[in-house]
């Protein structure tokens, strides 16, 4: 068994676990410890799917800023014993809540666990690893978008992942966007540029000073700070302005609605 | 079966959903309440980044910093509220809370 295995398993069980008790805890300060626990089983799964960034962002943002003002509020509201409600069932509504929770992961876990031995997709995974075998030319290597079977790919290790990406990556340089046409057809009009940094040169076109043994002109990896910074400020730009706006008028309302008087 | 697959990160993600479900549903304090749909948003993060992965696509980071970030937003709001629900009603149950019900 590999460590990634193992550890797989390790965080997943974590973060069931933590989760159940976020939910069953009688004392909201509890939740709130075990929620904070969770995340950082949570980012480690986040590590295991190869999102570095995104794991650093769940630690410092989830984990960081928005449990703190938790853990404020709580401390802050200083709720007593006997105003704290019990975790048991006491009315109708209660026992509805249980039923709907239950089936819909029932019908959930269902439909999942169908997945797991399918034979289409087994067929398209194997059929991807023997791809990634076969082709060591970048440009010929064919991403999982291509896959026939709902867009669901192989298997990726780490190594074919990035192998992946970096096809993807030397294709739109090349001005080939045949993989993004397939996935956002209306968007024929509007080709995505990489910025220069991917090709080893700084925004006036010289050539970076190299760093060592690893240079910048090799290309970056997948899901690094740098990969999904440059989606954000490419095609997601202005989504990403939006956010700025929707955070300011968050900032605006909690103060309106939390000050006594204006 | 053994070796975590994208349906392993899926069922997890599944199950922890279903969790989030349960406490939004069955709690009454407004707190827990909030911190169950913290971890509903954090079940969608997951499935989006073990897709990602399998796709080898990097939208599906992009679109869970924006649910972070819509997080973020969400928890100032909501404890917001809470902090003025409390003021009102000197505690945190959300049965007080039944003026628009109806």
């Amino acid at each position: 068994m590999s460590p990634e295995t193992i550890l797989f398993y390790v965080f997943a069980f974590g973060a069931l676990v933590t989760s159940g008790c976020v939910v069953f805890m009688r004392n909201p300060l509890m939740s709130a410890l075990a929620l904070i626990v969770d995340f950082f089983f949570f980012a480690g799964l986040y590590v295991l799917l190869s999102a570095h960034f995104m794991a650093v962002i769940q630690i410092l943002v989830y984990g960081g800023a928005i449990m703190v003002l938790f853990m404020f509020i709580i401390m802050l509201l200083n709720l007593k014993d006997h105003e704290l409600e019990q975790v048991k069932i006491t009315s109708v509504h209660q026992v509805l809540a249980v039923v709907a929770a239950a089936s819909f992961c029932g019908m959930v876990a269902f439909q999942i666990s169908g997945m797991f031995d399918h034979e289409a997709i087994q067929k398209a995974r194997a059929e991807h690893v023997q791809n990634m075998k076969d082709a060591n030319d970048p440009h010929l290597f064919r991403p999982a978008i291509q896959s026939k079977v709902g867009h669901l790919a192989a298997d990726f290790s780490e190594d074919a992942l990035q192998k992946s990406y970096h096809a993807q990556l030397s294709r739109i340089d090349a001005g080939d966007y045949t993989d993004l046409d397939a996935k956002f057809p209306r968007d024929q009009r509007v080709k995505p540029k990489l910025p220069p940094v991917f090709k080893g040169l700084d925004h006036r076109g010289s050539p970076l000073p190299k760093l060592g043994q690893s240079s910048k002109a090799t290309k970056i990896n997948f899901g690094t700070a740098e990969s999904v910074s440059v989606l954000l400020v490419n095609r997601f730009v202005i989504p990403f302005e939006l956010t700025a706006i929707l955070l300011l008028a968050a900032i605006v309302g909690a103060v309106i609605i939390a000050k006594k008087r204006l | 079966m053994l070796v975590p697959t994208l349906e392993h990160y899926l069922l997890i993600a599944a199950v922890i959903f279903s969790i989030g479900i349960f406490g939004v549903l069955f709690r009454r304090n407004a707190i827990t309440l909030f911190m169950s749909i913290e971890l509903m948003l954090n079940a969608v993060n997951l499935t989006f980044i073990a897709f990602s992965k399998y796709r080898a696509d990097l939208d599906g980071h992009v679109f869970s910093f924006f649910i972070m970030a819509v997080a973020a937003a969400e928890a100032a709001v909501g404890l917001a509220l809470i902090i003025h629900i409390f003021r009102h009603f000197r505690r945190v149950d959300v049965d007080d809370v039944s003026e628009l019900k109806f």
